[in-house]
Parts: C-alpha cells; sequence; structure tokens
C-alpha cells in the first residue's frame, strides 16, 4: 500500500500510456506493419489466454514495430472465435488469433466447424506449455491421486471444467480409463466458476491448466500433473506426476498458448508472415518478457517458445486424442 | 482477516486524496451506464492502458467507482425513455417509465439515485464488516440453489403479465425459446441458430434489450408528438428544486425498502455467474409480493424503482466478493480487474486479507465513497436531465433509433446484430400494439439460459437424478420459499374477497 503517488504522477502515467498505445511505433522498420495488429481471442476478456496475449504482446511490440487491438469472441468453446476469424478477418497477416492449440484443437475435432485445419489457417509459434492437472478445494477429503481413484471405484467422481473439449478432460478421462475409477466432467463454461465450484465443494474436484489455479494459494490442493514431471513443484504442493503415481502410462495433457494465422496470408504475404515468426522468436529472449509473463500469472518455467512445425505437430495430436474419446467429449455416448 | 480502524482509516484518506480520480470516473460511468451496449467491462479493458500504468491501488479505486456508477447509471434512460441502459436495469423500466409519463420523472430518477446509493452503500458496509460470513455464501449456492433463485425471477412473467395472463405467458414463453437458441451448455451443440455463427453464443442481449425496448418505444413515441401525457407534460415544465427534495423524502420513507432489496442483490451477486439483471427482477418480484399494494407495481410507484435499482447496486458490491475472497472472477468486469491486479503482483483470495488488506478492504471503502460522490454529483443533475422527456418526439425518436443502434453494433462488432436489433424492435412493435408484454419476453431471454444452464449443470452433476432439486437443505428451503411467494398472493386475495363478500352481505 502507497500513497507516494501524486495527482501528477497519475496524469503523466495516463498520458505516457495513451501516447504509447496511439504512436505509430512502426515508422521506422519498413511496409509491414504499418497498423496496428488486430488480435482476436476466442475466449472471454479477463481469461487466461487475454492475460497471456497482453503480456506477450507488450514485448512482441518492441520487436514488430506495431501495437495491438483486441476483439473478442467467446462462444461454443472457441468455435465462435475461430470461425469469425477465418470466414470475417481478412487474411492480410495484419489479423492474428491468439488461442490455445490443445482445447481449440480437440474442438475443432469433435465440433461441427465451417473451417478446415491447416487448409484454412496454421499456428505460426506457441509461447507457453501449461500442463493439464486435477486439484481439489483445501476442504476436501481427498489428499492424493490413488485416494480420488480409490473412492472413483466406489462412486462417480464430479470435476469441473471450463469445457468438455479440453485436454483436462481428456486426461481425467484417459485416468479414469486406466485406473477403472469412474469419472464425470461438468463443464462450467469458463475457467472462474469452475473453479469456484471445486473451490465450494459443489463438485469433487477441478480439472483445468495448472497455470489458471495457481493464484488460488491455499484453497486449492492439487493431486497430480499430467505431464512426465512436474515442471513447478514448490507451487503444487509437489503433487506428483500422473503416470508416476498411478503407474499408468497416459501422454502428456498440455496446452499451448500460441498465434495463429490465415492460410492463405502464408501463401500471400510470405514477407509480412516471415517478420511476424522472427519478431515472435525474439521475444523469449528479451529479459523483460520474464517479469511480464511472470506479472501475467505464467510461472517462468512453462514459457517455452514452439515454432510452427512442432505447434502442427501438437495440433495433430490432440486431433487424434480428441478421436479416440470423441464418445465421451460429445453428445454421442 | 485482519480489519482494523487504522486500515480503515487509512483507506478512507486514500480515497480522499483521489476524490478528483473517482469524479471522473464515477461520471465515465454513469454515462457508460446509461448507453446501452456500452458496459463497464468495455470501458476499462479500453482504458487498461492507464490501469496498468498506475498505482494499483489508484487503478482499484478508478475501476471500483466505475464499476458501481455504471451500474447507476443504468437506470437513467430506463425511467425517462423505457430503455434500459444494461440487463440491470432492465425490471426498473416496469415503474419508472410510468412514473415519468405522469411527469414524475425527477422524482423516480432522484429515487432511482437514491435507491442505488443507499443499496450500494448499505451492502459495501456489510461486506467490510462481514465479509469472512458473506463470503461463506457462496458455498451454500450452488446450481440447485441457482436454480430456485431463477425460478423467482421467473415467476416474475406472470406477476407483470396479470393484465393479460395467456398473452404475458406466450411472451415469456417466446423468450424462454429464444434465450435456448446457442450452443448448448454441455455439449456446445448449436441448436436453433440457422447456420448463423452469430447466434452459436446465444442471442445478443444488448441486440433484445435495445430492439425490444428502444427501437420499439421510439416508433410507439413516434405516433405522438410527446412522451408525457398532457398532465405530465404540464407538470414537468413547472418542476424545479421541489420535486428533487420530494424525491429524497420519498426515498427515505422507504429506506427499510432500500436496505433489503439491496441485500437480496448483495446475495445474488456473490454466486459467480449470477449477475445483476437476476438480482434486479428477483428483488423487483419480492417487492411486489410483500407489498399490501401489488395491484400498484406497473403504474408507476416508487418501490418498483427503489427494489430494482437497490438490488443491482448491491449486486455489483456481491459481484467483486469472490475475485477478493477466493481469487475467482463472478462476472466480466471482475475478470478485467483480475487482470489488472495480477499484473500488478497482487495475490488474491484469503492471502489477501493477510498481506494486502487495506487494497481488499479498500475496494469497498471506494465504493462507499463514490456512492457519497454520486449522490451528490447526480441530484442537482435531475432537474435538468429529467427535461429529456419535453423534446418532442419527431426529434427524440430518431436520435434514439440512432444512438442505440450504435449500441448494438459496439459491443461485437457485427453486422449482422443491428439487422437482429431492428428485428427484435419489429417484434417489440408488434408485442406492444398487440398486448404482449415485452418486459415478460424479456425476462425469459435473460433468465431462460441461466435456468436451463443451472438445471443441466444440476442434472449431470447428480448423475440426471431429478431428486437432486430436492436434496440441498438451502435449496429445500428456498423452494419452500417460493411457494409460500406464489401462494400468497391468492391467499391475499381469496382473504381480500371473502372479506368484500362478507361486507356486502352485513
Amino acid at each position: 500500500m502507497t500513497n507516494m503517488f501524486n495527482r501528477r504522477h497519475v496524469l503523466f502515467a495516463g498520458a505516457g500510456a495513451l501516447a504509447a498505445s496511439l504512436a505509430p511505433a512502426a515508422r521506422a522498420t519498413g511496409a509491414f506493419p504499418d497498423k496496428p495488429l488486430q488480435v482476436l481471442i476466442p475466449t472471454g476478456e479477463g481469461g487466461g489466454v487475454d492475460q497471456a496475449a497482453r503480456a506477450f504482446n507488450r514485448i512482441w511490440a518492441k520487436y514488430l514495430g506495431a501495437n495491438f487491438e483486441y476483439s473478442y469472441f467467446p462462444g461454443a468453446s472457441g468455435q465462435v472465435g475461430y470461425e469469425v476469424f477465418i470466414s470475417k478477418r481478412p487474411a492480410d497477416a495484419y489479423n492474428i488469433l491468439f488461442g490455445n492449440i490443445g482445447p481449440e484443437m480437440i474442438m475443432y475435432a469433435t465440433q461441427k466447424v465451417k473451417y478446415k485445419y491447416p487448409e484454412d489457417f496454421v499456428y505460426l509459434g506457441s509461447m507457453d506449455v501449461d500442463d493439464s492437472v486435477i486439484w481439489v478445494g483445501s476442504g476436501s477429503k481427498f489428499k492424493t491421486i490413488q485416494e480420488m481413484v480409490d473412492e472413483g471405484k466406489k462412486r462417480e467422481i464430479t470435476l469441473s471444467t471450463s469445457r468438455l473439449p479440453h485436454p483436462s478432460t481428456i486426461g481425467a478421462l484417459a485416468l479414469a480409463e486406466a485406473t477403472g475409477m469412474k469419472v464425470r466432467m461438468i463443464p462450467y463454461g469458463g475457467g472462474g466458476p469452475a473453479r469456484s465450484a471445486a473451490i465450494t465443494g459443489e463438485v469433487d474436484g477441478c480439472a483445468t491448466f495448472l497455470s489458471s489455479s495457481l493464484g488460488l494459494g491455499d484453497q486449492a490442493r492439487f493431486l497430480t500433473v499430467f505431464n512426465e514431471t512436474n515442471r513447478a513443484p514448490e507451487l503444487t504442493n509437489n503433487a506428483p506426476p500422473v503416470n508416476a503415481a498411478l503407474g499408468t502410462k497416459i501422454p502428456p495433457m498440455s496446452g499451448q498458448r500460441a498465434i495463429a494465422i490465415h492460410a492463405k496470408a502464408v501463401e500471400a504475404y510470405p514477407d509480412r508472415v516471415k517478420k511476424l515468426s522472427d519478431t515472435f522468436q525474439q521475444v523469449f529472449s528479451d529479459p523483460d518478457y520474464k517479469a511480464v509473463a511472470e506479472k501475467a500469472g505464467t510461472p517462468w518455467e512453462f514459457i517455452q517458445y514452439g515454432d510452427a512445425a512442432s505447434c502442427q505437430k501438437s495440433a495433430r495430436e490432440f486431433v487424434e486424442l480428441a478421436d479416440r474419446y470423441r464418445a465421451l467429449l460429445t453428445a454421442t455416448k | 482477516m485482519n480489519l482494523s480502524f487504522q486500515i480503515l482509516s487509512d483507506q478512507f484518506l486514500l480515497n480522499f486524496s483521489y476524490l478528483w480520480l473517482i469524479v471522473i470516473a464515477t461520471t465515465i460511468g454513469i454515462i457508460i451506464g446509461a448507453m446501452p451496449g456500452f458496459g463497464s467491462a468495455n470501458t476499462i479493458i479500453m482504458l487498461l492502458p492507464f490501469t496498468l500504468a498506475v498505482d494499483v491501488d489508484v487503478a482499484m479505486i478508478f475501476m471500483v467507482s466505475l464499476f458501481v456508477a455504471s451500474h447507476m447509471g443504468g437506470g437513467i434512460t430506463s425511467i425517462l425513455l423505457n430503455i434500459p441502459g444494461n440487463g440491470g436495469s432492465a425490471a426498473t423500466c416496469l415503474d419508472g417509465y410510468p412514473m415519468a409519463r405522469k411527469g414524475l420523472g425527477q422524482q423516480a430518477l432522484v429515487l432511482s439515485f437514491v435507491a442505488s446509493t443507499v443499496g450500494g452503500m448499505v451492502t459495501a458496509l456489510l461486506s467490510i464488516f462481514l465479509l469472512p460470513y458473506i463470503a461463506r455464501l457462496a458455498f451454500y449456492m450452488h446450481s440447485v440453489e441457482m436454480v430456485v433463485i431463477l425460478l423467482f425471477g421467473i415467476t416474475l412473467i406472470a406477476s407483470v403479465a396479470s393484465d393479460n395472463m395467456l398473452k404475458g405467458l406466450i411472451a415469456g414463453f417466446l423468450g424462454l425459446l429464444i434465450g435456448a437458441i446457442g450452443a448448448d451448455h454441455i455439449y456446445s451443440t448449436p441448436r436453433g441458430t440457422f447456420g448463423f455463427i452469430e447466434l452459436y453464443d446465444g442471442v445478443p442481449l444488448i441486440a433484445v434489450l435495445i430492439g425490444v425496448f428502444a427501437i420499439s418505444e421510439a416508433l410507439i413515441m413516434m405516433e405522438n408528438s410527446s412522451v408525457l401525457s398532457d398532465a405530465g407534460r404540464q407538470m414537468m415544465k413547472q418542476a424545479g428544486w421541489k420535486e428533487t427534495w420530494e424525491g429524497v423524502v420519498m426515498s427515505f420513507q422507504r429506506t427499510w425498502h432500500m436496505i433489503w432489496t439491496g441485500i437480496i442483490g448483495l446475495i445474488i451477486g456473490i454466486v459467480p455467474g449470477a449477475g445483476a439483471s437476476i438480482a434486479a427482477f428477483v428483488a423487483y418480484q419480492q417487492s411486489r409480493l410483500y407489498s399490501k399494494t401489488p395491484e400498484k407495481y406497473g403504474t408507476g410507484i416508487p418501490e418498483g424503482v427503489i427494489a430494482p435499482e437497490s438490488a443491482n447496486n448491491g449486486c455489483a458490491s456481491g459481484d467483486l466478493i469472490p475475485l477478493l475472497v477466493i481469487g475467482v472472477p463472478g462476472g466480466t468486469t471482475a475478470a478485467v480487474m483480475l487482470i489488472v491486479m495480477t499484473y500488478h503482483g497482487v495475490q488474491l483470495g484469503p492471502r489477501l486479507f493477510i498481506q494486502n488488506p487495506g487494497l481488499g478492504y479498500g475496494v469497498f471503502i471506494t465504493m462507499l465513497v463514490a456512492y457519497a460522490v454520486m449522490l451528490f454529483t447526480t441530484l442537482p443533475l435531475t432537474k435538468y436531465v429529467s427535461k429529456l422527456v419535453l423534446i418532442p418526439t419527431p426529434v427524440l425518436a430518431p436520435i434514439i433509433i440512432a444512438f442505440t443502434l450504435v449500441g448494438a453494433f459496439a459491443p461485437r462488432g457485427y453486422m449482422f446484430d443491428l439487422w437482429l436489433t431492428l428485428i427484435f424492435g419489429a417484434i417489440g412493435y408488434v408485442c406492444r400494439k398487440t398486448g404482449f408484454n415485452v418486459v415478460a419476453l424479456l425476462i425469459g431471454v435473460i433468465l431462460g439460459p441461466m435456468l436451463e444452464a443451472n438445471v443441466m449443470r444440476a442434472l449431470r452433476i447428480s448423475g440426471n437424478d431429478p431428486w437432486v432439486f430436492v436434496s440441498s437443505p438451502v435449496g429445500n428451503v428456498l423452494w419452500v420459499a417460493l411457494a409460500v411467494s406464489l401462494a400468497i398472493p391468492s391467499i391475499v386475495q381469496w382473504r381480500r374477497n371473502r372479506a368484500a363478500s362478507r361486507a356486502a352481505t352485513a
């Protein structure tokens, strides 16, 4: 708490921020970009992707020489945003989509969408790897994932999730398949309500990405991580990786926040796309990025650059996973 | 949670040192609150460069002031033009606009501002002193309980449609059907979207609000030369400061009414995902239920303005409690505040009140100061703002249509939303001309999707066991209260009829 900020500071800060947001920062770097980039976010304002995108773009703007304008198109597990991006946004490389490969490729595979991957869009690069976890509220009787599995063999365990097409959903279903426990996923239409349901005890636990739950502190007890190692043990009460705890062979269930661009833009504007890719990568070696990423709630251990090829590999893996669990993720069962 | 006199006094001093900022933020908030299509969340997002650049205390003072002011501002156009600025002020139209038509627009505005202030202040004070207990309410308000609370709101359809029950119920049912358009809440399967991607996230509330209220009202207006009745016009022309004072007196004659309806808003606001529109409709329904003159609701009575306005500001206090106490935003504006607080490294949840109690409690102190400021800035304006209704309708109606269509376009930037707004305008116009209640339709559109989501969720948690709806003690108490609230009007009517028949035979 500080009272040192006076009216003049506030006015200067406000004017500075306003000037920064309005400045045509592109002048020095050539023809592209000569106007702000339009960022479409297929989830709600204030969500994990929004926070991560804003943090990343704050640094990216330095290298790209342009500012960013945001629009939000949540709905139908991200489908609305992708449909709008593909059908209504010009394929000029000024329009990018900031999304999450895991949930949104599962959505692509399980819902009736009007676009095609990779014919209509491609991922240019990813900025982090966020593992799926299962956690319970502090008042829960489950202290370990083994206890939850044991109970799940006697009765159905309810786990909240933001949306059914999500890597953590597949992780929980794969866990159930591997151990014989019974799990029912409860989608809440958003990360906030899903976390709230687990904290307040409406459901037994929450399956979600790790970074979105780190701010909950002592209210969340992490039971397991869906990866081969727990990369943030001190933030997750040293929760064990699922395979180490239970002897299962469940593949990593991670999300990768990434930027996508129209496939037509890649063909029509290779120079622009190259500049986007090159400058995107430069951000990761900027020391300032660590500070802003951590402020946005993403532990530095999760920050990891992924190029277009690795994004494509990941996207295809999630489509295969979704196909495998299609019946449980859709109303066909 | 370490609350002390020192923390509170420090926070008051801090807020008073930023009084100028509170005045700016509340002014912006009231203006955007009164404009359909513009909300506090959008505005705070646009101003992120400012809130991220300044100290977190200053950012919170600015955002919280703007947020509560937007709740207060929504009532202005509801009262004067029958056009709600947002979902939370839709219920205010029910009695606010009839008051304005009678030439009591100035008093109605004062009622709205005072009720918002009292509702907001009382709930902010309760939040400060009872925060740990109030926050626990979220642990008892799950999907089952929300189903019952939403049914309280939906029963209002029958109340507002009492003039013509059949048509009212048809309008309400149509609203529920419209509310069912969009991707389903479990599997995201689109329903009733006709292939329009713009409808996958449901029919946008703003398009319905603007179409059914603003556009249809403007069309109706054009059939007359004035919004006001002849008597009302005379009264408005002569209105001065006396009417403002009358409004203040009317408000404080109903102090308890302002307090308990505000508390309804607070309780509903605490539930993540619930919002000001449910709070306002439920408070209106409860206010009507326990009134000695329920038949006067909808004709322009002070209680009909006080209840929704106090509740939607009480809801604003409740909205921020999940964010502060458990670190989970309860609504869109709270989610945007989360961005700012996280950026500044603020640890939310229980640790906030251990590590930085001043910031946690400071939110509610800011509300108290902002409401006090708004009372002094808004009350003197009522005399002038209320004159808006004196503008001849050939001038007023086109302005309303132009401004509100901008509001319909602004939130999502779809041309589709403009066409949708015009379609709803036509539906609203036909409804009004044929005696179908548009408020009943709106209640269905607003509350229907929330009811469906909570019903589906409760059933899914229980493995599709319908007994889940009577499985919770709190839910069962609410069911009994709902049954009583449905029975009371019939019992009261029966007793009145019996008394009347006895009097006639005597």
